[in-house]
């Protein structure tokens, strides 16, 4: 039947089972590589996986460090501090914009222009403007999630009601007020999704960004393996990827709920 | 409140034209009209959000010896209950009831560095707003958020927003448009227990608490809400004031209506008479009478003391 509900404990068997199913497939894909070769690395098996974690986390001759410690380090970083501008940047130009006609004009085309460049291409823009320590890569991702989360924004302060601005008014709030306890309040999980949502992106950008002119991170370490076909440690480096962006994403919606417990029901 | 020959015109279109209009302290006035006849414009006018184009709307301190001020915005002397986005979605019941207090008594900076004497400050508020959501019996659903609510407490919750203000005049747009019949007539019966306490209030000798202008299409809203019915119309004779073309909709119709009981039956027998003739001057567009001749609310008022 089309749209039928099930109830929750067939959802939570379907979800395990196709988990189950991709890791069985895999296993068995890994399993009959190796009866052709028993040296493959491009489908590692769990054994060498195995290996290849032990790898990632053994300290390194050179700096005493694991890879996976100092390329944790640095792709953090790059992408925090990324993330914290371009959000931060993207939260001002929107909410000026939103609330100033003016600003909106002005800021609105060269806005959708910027938008549609896609920040790997510009790479050699940066390289050039920043040079090429931790600031490339933070202004890489500033300057890809910055346009359309300022336009995010910016449509969300569009939508608040402006009978709810003259209520205020009538209220006895001052312009500050309207703008920080009103239309900031009203705009905040909208402003919390929108930012789950340039979360994939911003991973994108700065991986991309790695591959190519890093010399340590997750990127830098999941292209010299490739190259080196050292899928071992390939496919935990992706894991890891992915755990991050999920848990990421839950944190900002567990955040929005306790921050904005009105809006999901206000929504449907 | 009084608007001393308020006119407002859209580029060609004129709306309103030459309104002049006394709201005394403590009156409940009914405005009606025919659609498209710029009430709410009125409304907007008044609330200061969109200042008409000719004239000036004053408002009156009671007891203080000041000037009447002209209206140049929107300000916390006039509350408003519009008939959606009433409610800050983002609050529940007894925070959007106090929140007024809290734009009101504090500022941002305050609320931020002396947080210990703000925090002390906000559970008399939270005290306070349980108080008015009290009068509107609404005490059970303080934690409910605007989407929990149906839409006749909302506009309870609006109207004990608009009410802790204390405001000089509350403005109501349509506020009862969008609800059941039968919630509607218990948010009636709820405005004329707030009357018949400015009843009492004239009785001790103390100013009247509440102002109200409520603005609706329902004709017998109108009546047995008010204490006074005003019919705004585009339908008045302009040609015999010498007006080359048509000016804009002015006020036609301004008399007193009964004052009914909480607890009187809504009796439509004893609307007719007014309803009729309502109907008459303000909304048949082929009745275009002279504009003072149903205006004699003051010449009334004046005979009967």
């Amino acid at each position: 039947m089309i749209r039928r509900p099930i109830n929750s404990s067939t959802a939570v068997i379907l979800g395990i089972l196709s988990l189950a199913v991709l890791l069985g497939s895999y296993t068995w894909m890994a399993h009959r590589q190796h009866l052709t070769n028993p040296d493959d690395t491009t489908i590692p098996t769990w054994t060498q996986i195995k290996k290849g974690v032990g790898d990632a986390f053994k300290p390194d001759d050179w700096n005493n460090e694991s890879w996976i410690a100092s390329d944790a380090k640095a792709t953090g970083a790059r992408f925090f501090l990324g993330l914290a501008v371009g959000v931060m940047g993207a939260f001002g130009i929107g909410m000026l914009m939103g609330c100033f006609t003016p600003v909106e004009a002005f800021c609105y085309p060269p806005l959708s222009l910027l938008a549609k460049i896609p920040p790997t291409g510009a790479l050699g823009v940066f390289f050039v403007l920043v040079g090429m320590d931790t600031s490339m890569f933070v202004t890489m991702i500033a300057f890809g999630i910055l346009p359309t989360l300022a336009l995010t924004i910016f449509l969300a302060v569009k939508e608040f009601p402006e009978e709810l601005q003259f209520k205020a008014y009538t209220l006895g709030a001052s312009h500050s007020e309207v703008v920080w306890t009103v239309i900031f309040r009203f705009v905040l999980p909208k402003l919390l999704d929108a930012v789950r949502l340039v979360i994939g992106p911003a991973l994108v950008y700065l991986i991309a960004a790695e591959m190519v002119v890093g010399d340590v991170g997750f990127g830098y370490r999941i292209r010299l393996q490739s190259k080196l076909l050292d899928m071992s440690v390939v496919y935990p480096y992706l894991a890891i990827l992915a755990a991050f962006g999920f848990t990421m994403d839950f944190g900002l919606r567990r955040l929005r709920r306790k921050l904005c417990p009105w809006f999901e029901k206000h929504q449907g | 409140m009084e608007c001393r020959g308020v006119s407002h015109w859209f580029g060609a279109k004129r709306v309103l034209h030459d309104i002049n209009l006394k709201v005394q302290r403590g009156q409940f006035l009914s405005l009606v009209g025919p659609s498209g006849c710029g009430k709410s414009t009125l409304l907007r006018a008044v609330v200061g959000t969109h200042l008409p184009l000719e004239g000036e709307i004053l408002l009156h301190r009671e007891g203080t010896q000041r000037e009447a001020e002209p209206v140049a915005g929107p300000g916390r002397d006039r509350g408003i209950v519009y008939q959606h986005y009433s409610l800050f979605p983002f609050l529940n019941a007894q925070e959007n009831v106090a929140i007024g207090l809290m734009l009101d008594q504090t500022s941002i900076p305050f609320r931020f560095f002396n947080f210990l004497k703000w925090r002390r400050i906000r559970k008399q508020h939270l005290e306070l707003a349980a108080e008015f959501l009290t009068k509107v019996k609404l005490q059970d659903a303080m934690r409910l958020y605007p989407h929990e609510m149906s839409g006749g407490m909302r506009q309870r919750v609006a109207i004990a927003q608009a009410l802790i203000m204390k405001p000089e005049i509350i403005l109501l747009d349509e506020p009862f448009g969008a609800l059941d019949e039968a919630t509607r007539e218990e948010l009636q019966t709820m405005l004329l227990k707030l009357y018949a306490e400015n009843l009492q209030a004239k009785k001790r000798g103390e100013t009247p608490a509440y102002t109200l202008v409520i603005v609706t299409h329902e004709l017998n809203e109108a009546i047995y809400v008010g204490d006074r019915l005003v019919g705004l119309s585009q339908y008045w004779d302009w040609k015999s004031e010498g007006q080359p073309e048509f000016p804009g909709a002015t006020i036609v119709y301004d008399k007193p209506s009964q004052v009914f009981e909480p607890k009187d039956s809504k009796d439509f027998q004893q609307f007719a008479i007014q309803r009729d003739e309502v109907r008459h001057a303000v909304f048949n567009p082929d009745v275009r009478q002279d504009r003072s001749e149903y205006v004699t609310y003051w010449s009334s008022a004046a005979n009967a003391s």
